[in-house]
């Protein structure tokens, strides 16, 4: 099938066609020699679905900036192909049209009032007129600006400035939304502020593709995370899929001091004590009623029992440090080769 | 019709923003107002000169000055914007804004550079505006000669700008097009020098002759020749409303168009798969 084509309906998960799609998406940077060549992306094979919020995670260097670069044909794919929404024809204004883009630390214009750089971006969309007026007011409204539209740029906030960026992302009414770094520089009200729109924008129908290092900001609002690292995705799935439920947390009752030295040789955690009620974490594995058992062995009371699942932290931390490891053990032997 | 209108929509707002953008830059407000107080200075020069000399010369060297501000301060104006308006970009990643958007980079390009068109022809009209009213006010005449004299000027400065454009989209930052733009500009002023050494290799036998001659003979063929759009001579010397001479108006337009539409096709083939 050639790459500028349409792929037929339902070659997806579920039927669905993706919003987005990478087929081995490989990207090689050449250096003036072959050895100062570095590949950022190996066979990337991405999937976001209509309607979800996709975090995308990675440290610095990882290959998140240039996969979405390639989606939106400002850099060009070694080997591999891109579609969205079933068509391959990156670059083209049928494409185009459908996203949205907010560069991370994009400079907006001081000298342009909040709705005169909108209403530029608009034009490159080719709206005019009243309907581009109409644009303007809404998404100002839908990122809520509209009291501060008739106001010099320089006048903005940092949190007005982001909002700026997510209007211009949303002027043409996208389907879907590339957000590098939304919420990087922010205070933890404006964090919470584009959060909610960005839910709001979900509930809406679109899809949304977010490339972020805030990873609490990330567990907080994504229905599906995928975990990059030196170009090769180590991870994909849901939050429920990925996060693994690691350990139960017991709250009892008739807590006493002199108990903690019993709880290290049962493989139990004293996490927190406050008078005769601690917090206890059971040893990795332990089901409930083992849990129930072992509390009724140092005559402690349950009050409640609640599962802890990883974080999307320690499960990030998880998955580089694995595939790091697993790096330097691949490039030991070549590197012995090499001496 | 309104296909046509709509593939030129995006490039114009482009512009339009260029320019916007561009009149605000420092650099050229201080080229502009430097350029501006020169041309007014000038008509002071009586101040500095013997009372008992002939108003002629000191309205020659009122001109004389004139010229000389307007084709330097022009040319740093255009070299200056036609550097930068796409490295900026590119620096503050606001090209990636607009780059998604459903714009082609052949559109981008014609928008940036008719935006850098923007500025060079409002700053020479400005200054031109002072230098015309300086010599109605002297004279007393309509000099029509000016009028022709800018337009050659914006043909001479449009081709500078071409060529640093083209420049502009091989580099990362404003510094290596402006340096090519100087380069351009003042060896394009130099062509008929560049024969000359072209002519004179090779008498001495030595191989750096033969070397200098053949690098000049280069240059030569590859430069537009900008020194044939000056009408500097006639302006000094002659009657400020007589009609230009020597020079082949409309060929002159079509040489610098040719070019211009060079260094755009090439701005544009050095573009289209840039990686950004």
């Amino acid at each position: 099938m050639s790459r500028k084509q349409k792929s037929p309906e339902g070659n997806g998960k579920n039927g669905v066609v993706p919003a987005i799609r990478t087929f081995n998406l490989t990207k090689v940077y050449e250096g003036a020699r072959a050895s100062q060549d570095v590949r950022a992306l190996t066979d990337l094979n991405l999937e976001v679905q209509p309607g979800e919020i996709y975090g995308y995670l990675g440290p610095n260097g990882s290959g998140k900036t240039t996969t979405i670069k390639m989606i939106l044909g400002l850099i060009f794919p070694t080997s591999g192909h891109v579609e969205v929404f079933g068509d391959g024809d990156i670059g083209s204004a049928r494409v185009k049209k459908r996203i949205g883009y907010l560069p991370e630390g994009a400079y907006y214009p001081d000298f342009l009032r909040g709705e005169e750089i909108l209403k530029y971006y608009g034009r490159l969309y080719g709206l005019g007129g009243k309907e581009l007026d109409r644009r303007v007011s809404a998404v100002m409204d839908q990122v809520g600006i509209s009291h501060a539209r008739k106001r010099l740029l320089r006048s903005y906030s940092k949190g007005m400035r982001q909002r700026i960026g997510l209007a211009q992302a949303l002027i043409s009414d996208p389907d879907i939304l590339i957000l590098d770094e939304p919420t990087t520089g922010l205070d933890p009200i404006a964090r919470k502020e584009i959060r909610d729109i960005l839910a709001g924008l979900r509930d809406a129908g679109k899809t949304l593709l977010i490339s972020s290092h805030e990873l609490l900001e990330v567990e907080l609002i994504c229905d599906r995370v995928g975990i990059l690292f030196e170009g090769v995705l180590q991870r994909q799935g849901t939050l429920a899929e990925l996060l693994e439920t690691r350990d139960l947390q017991v709250e009892v009752d008739g807590w006493k001091p002199e108990l903690a030295g019993q709880l290290p040789p049962k493989g139990i955690t004293l996490e927190d004590a406050v008078g005769g009620r601690a917090r206890l974490r059971m040893p990795s594995g332990t089901g409930a009623e083992a849990a129930v058992a072992l509390c009724r062995e140092l005559k402690l009371n349950v009050a409640s029992i609640m599962p802890r699942r990883e974080t999307l932290e320690e499960l990030f931390v998880r998955v580089v440090k694995s595939a790091k490891e697993e790096s330097l053990a691949a490039a030991a032997p070549a590197g012995e080769d090499t001496r | 019709m309104n296909q046509l209108v709509g593939v030129f929509r995006g490039p114009w707002a482009i512009a339009v923003y260029t320019y916007r953008e561009g009149i605000r830059k420092r650099t050229l407000i201080g080229f502009l107002i430097l350029s501006l107080l020169v041309i007014f200075g000038s008509s002071f020069i009586s101040a500095f000169l013997d009372p008992t000399s002939r108003t002629d010369i000191e309205l020659k060297l009122i001109k004389d000055i004139c010229v000389a501000t307007i084709s330097i301060f022009g040319a740093l104006i255009t070299v200056f914007t036609s550097a930068s308006v796409v490295p900026n970009e590119v620096e503050n990643k606001v090209i990636y804004s607009i780059l998604s958007k459903p714009i082609r980079r052949w559109q981008y390009l014609l928008g940036k550079f008719l935006g850098a068109q923007l500025i060079i022809l409002v700053n020479l009209a400005l200054m031109g505006i002072l230098f015309f009213a300086a010599l109605y006010i002297r004279q007393g005449v309509m000099p029509t000669l000016l009028l022709w004299a800018l337009l050659l000027t914006y043909f001479e400065f449009l081709i500078l700008s071409a060529f640093t454009f083209a420049i502009s989209t091989a580099a990362t930052s404003p510094v290596l097009p402006t340096i090519g733009g100087l380069f351009v500009y003042i060896t394009g002023n130099l062509t008929e020098y560049l024969k000359d050494v072209q002519n004179r290799a090779g008498q001495t036998g030595k191989w750096l002759d033969d070397l200098l001659g053949q690098i000049a003979g280069i240059l030569y063929d590859v430069l537009p020749n900008l020194q044939n759009f000056s009408l500097r001579n006639q302006i000094v010397n002659g009657m400020p409303n007589d009609p230009p001479t020597d020079v082949l108006i409309p060929n002159l337009m079509a040489y610098g168009l040719i070019w211009a539409v060079g260094g755009f096709l090439l701005a544009w083939l050095i573009f289209w798969r840039k990686e950004l």
